[in-house]
């Protein structure tokens, strides 16, 4: 009884970190797609989406799995209201370049790892405006695209310090057993 | 950053999930393009349970808004006092023409029996949510489909028109501003009547496409909407004509930024109604005639029209032959403007047949 209970609080202390970083996920889509705006509407709403995804694609790769993406990009897609499709093709092709370079942006700190974090921003917003251009057969305006990536990597800061806090409270150091 | 502070796990073998992501991440923004109103429920159902907190949150909101918008203004207060003061007496003297005209207008009417314009209802409401994404600029509305607001219909401040609804729900509603990149408004250029299509591209001057390539605007030419289409009314102020880098744009007089009550106007354009005895109210009828025969098929034979030709009673002939005797010689071209003349020759009795009804309607 008590190695079953035991083994209760194990799996569900496990199955609780093991969302933590999907639920870190939706809880920055949401925030960030609040239809409120403390700037008069001059500044866009950053993909804050994209913290969660870069910081343990790199960390927890087991944690945030290309499903585990396509469903914040999912949730992104309904709550931002542009063409359907646009953010979850960004956020999994970012993810795809992330994972495949995963050594390289692992290895950054400081400025350099902001600057990781930037590349793969350009990447999400270079593919969301791509696939605007190719949606509705015309370029779309630059400004606004640049606007969001300036953006979203200016909240990459605090937004990997909430993450980092986040990480070592409940999701914990690598385990060993995978 | 990462390096340093955290361990890094082993590279799994996600290669295969992937592939099979991109793939349905590929189909769903295929199947958005051809379906896209895809998320539209799901939206409307997240944003209508955000709906009280987004109520409450909306005014400090604001209000900090406000305030960080302000601190700029405290520079120029004093110089824009006294442009505004200018302006003010300005508006006073157009305020007086205005009512004078007004008054000369409503004696035309009385005069002309002029058929006033329809109602249009409206729905007052609050802004309580705002959006400014790369490929979307919307706001949202306290009213939805229980406050009767439809999808199409437009929305408006006090200086003009913002954009139109494109998505309701229960107790929301979403705007696609005119700014916006989906936005096509019909409106119309004031002086010259000119027809165009105000597009939106997500700056805040929407282009202007006019239906012809020879039409010449002029920068401060007045726009309003068309109302072709029936969703729109006709006349609603929509901006100023910019040109700008051999374009034309608009200069729009609404400022989506900074509106807080709004109004949705629920305009149905009635459908035509076809006099019902147009018949019996045609020249020739009420003369006692016979009435003429319908017009020949484009396929006739050169003898027919002579014979549609004689057919038209005497009071209609005359009518008839400057057109034909303007037209090609060779008597089968004589055909098309046989056909075309019946029409002018009783479009201005049908037109004036249309004001009777309309007055008997009355």
């Amino acid at each position: 009884m008590e190695f079953s209970d035991r083994m209760g609080q194990w799996m569900s202390g496990r199955l609780l970190s093991a969302l933590v970083p999907v639920l870190c996920g939706f809880i920055a889509v949401l925030f960030s797609n609040l239809p409120l705006s403390f700037t008069n509407g001059l500044v866009p709403a950053p993909l804050l989406a994209l913290v969660p995804i870069y910081f343990w694609c790199l960390v927890r790769p087991d944690l945030m799995t290309p499903a585990a993406v396509f469903g914040i990009g999912l949730l992104q897609d309904i709550m931002a209201g542009g063409p359907p499709g646009i953010w979850t093709l960004s956020f999994v092709v970012t993810y795809a370049v992330i994972e495949r370079q995963r050594e390289a942006f692992a290895g950054l700190s400081g400025l350099a790892a902001i600057l990781g974090f930037a590349t793969a921003s350009l990447v999400a917003t270079a593919c969301a405006y791509a696939t605007v251009a190719l949606y509705y057969w015309h370029l779309p305006p630059v400004a606004p695209i640049v606007a969001e990536l300036v953006v979203t990597v200016l909240f990459y800061i605090p937004g990997v310090f909430v993450t980092g806090v986040v990480h070592r409270r409940l999701v914990g150091p690598l385990r060993s057993d995978f | 950053m990462a390096n340093g502070t955290w361990k890094i796990a082993r590279r799994g073998n996600t290669q295969l999930p992937l592939v099979i992501v991109l793939a349905l991440a590929v189909a769903l923004v295929l199947l958005g393009k051809a379906q896209a109103n895809l998320f539209d429920r799901a939206r409307t159902t997240i944003i209508d349970r955000l709906q009280p907190v987004l109520v409450v949150v909306h005014t400090p909101v604001v209000q900090f808004d406000r305030w960080i918008g302000s601190i700029d203004e405290l520079f120029t207060v004093y110089r824009e006092n006294l442009a505004l003061k200018d302006e003010n007496a300005r508006l006073k003297q157009w305020r007086n023409v205005a009512v004078v005209m007004q008054d000369r207008v409503k004696r035309y009417q009385a005069l002309l029996h002029a058929v006033p314009d329809p109602d249009i209802h409206s729905v007052l409401t609050q802004v309580i949510g705002r959006a400014n994404r790369p490929f979307l600029q919307t706001m949202i509305l306290d009213a939805g489909s229980a406050s009767n607001v439809k999808p199409g219909e437009a929305v408006v401040d006090a200086r003009g028109m913002i954009g139109r609804i494109y998505l309701t729900g229960q107790h929301t509603s979403w705007v696609i501003l005119l700014t916006d990149l989906n936005s096509r408004i019909p409106v119309t250029v004031a002086p010259g009547n000119h027809q165009a299509m105000m597009v939106g591209d997500n700056t805040a001057m929407p282009t202007l496409d006019t239906m012809s390539q020879t039409v010449t605007l002029h920068a401060g030419d007045q726009v309003v909407s068309s109302g072709d289409g029936g969703l729109l009314p006709p006349g609603l102020p929509v901006g100023t004509v910019v040109s700008q880098g051999g374009q034309y744009r608009v200069a729009l007089l609404s400022d989506a930024a900074s509106a807080q009550d709004v109004e949705i106007l629920a305009f149905r354009k009635p459908p035509e109604q076809l006099p019902t005895d147009a018949q019996s109210q045609l020249p020739a009828v009420a003369a006692g005639l016979k009435p003429a025969a319908p017009p020949a098929p484009a396929s006739a034979t050169p003898a027919q029209p002579a014979q549609v030709a004689a057919a038209h009673p005497k009071p209609v002939a005359p009518k008839v032959a400057p057109p034909a005797a303007t037209a090609t010689p060779p008597a089968p071209a004589t055909a098309p403007p046989a056909e075309t003349a019946a029409p002018q020759a009783t479009s201005p009795n049908s037109s004036e047949t249309s004001a009777d009804q309309t007055d008997q309607d009355r």
